[in-house]
């Protein structure tokens, strides 16, 4: 069984004039973000099959109804999501069939330049710092600032550090980084403020592929050093 | 078919974008200026959201491999032919083989497009012929056109659009409106210091020179740091306060999250004016209600549909005359 969802209070906003932004809490947090992922499943049915109702974009503690007003009225986007605030508010009925990820990392060294650094910095040692954040059993929170970039939680509070204070301006593909209680994986050479413990082969964004994202929000992964 | 003599400083293929994917950190990308994309098209008989080129600025240069026909649209950029003719914006113009079209800039616009018969015969990713770079989407993985590059139309030797003219005094570009732009308040005003919308719309902004397709910098007074506040979804429009107190416009290209307060929104009616904002341009808003900017926008796209079966209706008249002799 688990465990009941919080029910704090639930704002819907404006988000323009043809959005609405339900807002399910005001930090990073794993149940919230739990019922997060239900609102986004059940408006995600509705979008499918409705005529002016886009897609839902899931982040961290709210939820982005896009619709369309020239064929739905904003009162009734805001019934649909009440419904479905509704139904995703209590525990799930079904059980969790994601499947977990494996992303198999190679840790320190010249794939990951900063964990010496965070192994300092956390007073542990690398070996430990890698056997933390490899222990995690991990959800995808949301997606964003590129395609494909997976913001990870939790990290083990041990490992819990502000981004680094200059970012660098060239992180390579495939680098696992981590800050604050986050990780992720960078899916194209980007400039990137986060510590690079790892590298993973496994790409994060192929737009070769289908589909071209390694992740999607609410999928479960997990580390492994090879 | 055309080439590619000089792309300018930006040029790539858009068309009506790939919304709905905010959820994998996949921005809708597409024309900056969505009517302007729908004039070039409709002038040449493709679809208002098919794939055309999106030219930047002044500076490009494309040549006619085969004789075509091109339907501009968006901004007036000084196009003229290699003899010096100018090719007026809202009109298909012939282009016959080994001529050049100039863009040689303007005073006003930032984005002209330039739509082949049909609608340029590209693939799609992901659902759409956007270019978008950071993700490897659109021709030749994502990248922006270069010399040689060459583009053909899905109906070739269709010429039958020669002529074809926008009726402009029916459905003017919506962004040759003057005033300022409408913003729908909300979601994080909580966030955002005291006396911060207010200041946003008594102030004058000017563009600032580091905008592109992903977003506008304003130059002004600084509204004040907002609280920095868990970051959830954003679209184009969003005008985010970034903790130096100077806004921030998202655009097509944007980031799909973002942990900025959202002062509020541009609406979909003001959105081809923003993608026609060039570096220095000054910048007004105006609190605009939900149902008026939802009436604009309907009002626009009855606009936009009455001028299509104008062209419709002419394209008809034009290929009798033809058949007719003349």
């Amino acid at each position: 069984m688990a465990e009941p969802a919080p029910r704090g209070p639930v704002r819907i906003e404006r988000f323009g004039e043809a959005a609405l932004l339900v807002v399910l809490g005001d930090r990073v947090d794993a149940a919230v973000n739990d019922r997060v992922r239900r609102l986004t499943a059940r408006l995600g049915v509705r979008a499918a099959h409705m005529a002016g109702l886009g897609a839902p974009v899931p982040a961290y503690a709210s939820v982005l109804l896009p619709f369309d007003p020239l064929v739905l009225e904003e009162a009734a986007v805001r019934d649909m999501i009440a419904v479905a605030l509704d139904a995703a508010g209590g525990p799930s009925m079904t059980a969790d069939r994601t499947g977990i990820i494996s992303v198999p990392v190679r840790y320190g060294g010249p794939d990951g330049p900063d964990l010496a650094e965070v192994a300092a910095r956390t007073g542990r040692s690398e070996a430990d710092v890698v056997r933390l954040h490899a222990a995690v059993e991990y959800r995808v929170f949301c997606m964003g600032f590129v395609p494909g970039f997976p913001y990870l939680g939790l990290v083990p509070k041990e490992l819990a550090l502000p981004r680094r204070a200059t970012p660098r301006l060239h992180v390579p593909a495939g680098s696992v980084a981590i800050a604050e209680r986050q990780t992720g994986i960078y899916p194209a050479d980007t400039p990137g403020g986060w510590h690079l413990i790892g590298r993973t082969d496994l790409p994060a964004w192929d737009p070769r592929r289908e589909p071209p994202a390694l992740l999607e929000p609410g999928a479960r992964v997990r580390f492994v050093p090879v | 078919m055309l080439a590619v003599v000089d792309p300018g400083p930006l040029l790539t293929i858009q068309d009506a974008g790939r919304p709905g994917l905010g959820r994998l950190g996949v921005p809708p990308s597409g024309a900056c200026d969505w009517w302007g994309l729908a004039v070039a098209n409709l002038l040449v008989d493709a679809a208002p959201g098919a794939a055309a080129l999106e030219v930047t600025f002044g500076g490009c240069t494309l040549e006619a491999i085969e004789t075509c026909v091109v339907g501009l649209g968006g901004a007036d950029l000084g196009a003229e032919r290699d003899d010096g003719r100018p090719l007026r914006r809202g009109t298909a113009h012939r282009v016959p083989a080994g001529a050049r079209i100039r863009f040689t800039g303007a005073e006003r616009g930032m984005r002209a497009y330039v739509a082949l018969a049909g609608g340029i015969a590209v693939g799609a990713w992901m659902g759409s012929a956007s270019t978008y770079a950071p993700g490897r989407l659109g021709f030749a993985d994502g990248r922006a056109l270069q010399a040689g590059d060459q583009l053909a139309p899905r109906r070739p030797g269709d010429l039958d659009a020669v002529g074809s003219v926008w009726p402009v005094r029916l459905a003017p570009y919506p962004a040759d409106k003057r005033g300022p732009l409408g913003i729908v308040t909300g979601p994080d005003l909580d966030a955002a210091p005291d006396g911060a919308l207010e200041a946003l719309v008594a102030a004058a902004w000017r563009v600032s020179t580091s905008s592109d397709r992903m977003g506008l910098r304003l130059d002004g007074p600084s509204l004040g740091p907002g609280n920095e506040i868990v970051s959830h979804p954003l679209l184009p429009g969003a005008v985010q306060l970034p903790p130096d107190g100077r806004p921030i416009v998202i655009l097509v290209d944007g980031p799909t999250i973002g942990g900025y307060p959202v002062l509020g929104v541009v609406p979909a009616a003001d959105l081809p004016r923003l993608g026609q904002l060039r570096p220095r341009d000054e910048v007004r808003f105006t609190p605009l209600d939900a149902e008026a900017a939802r009436a604009q926008s309907r009002r626009q796209h009855e606009l936009l549909d009455r001028a299509a079966a104008t062209l419709r209706a002419d394209a008809i008249w034009l290929r009798l005359a033809d058949r007719a002799g003349g």
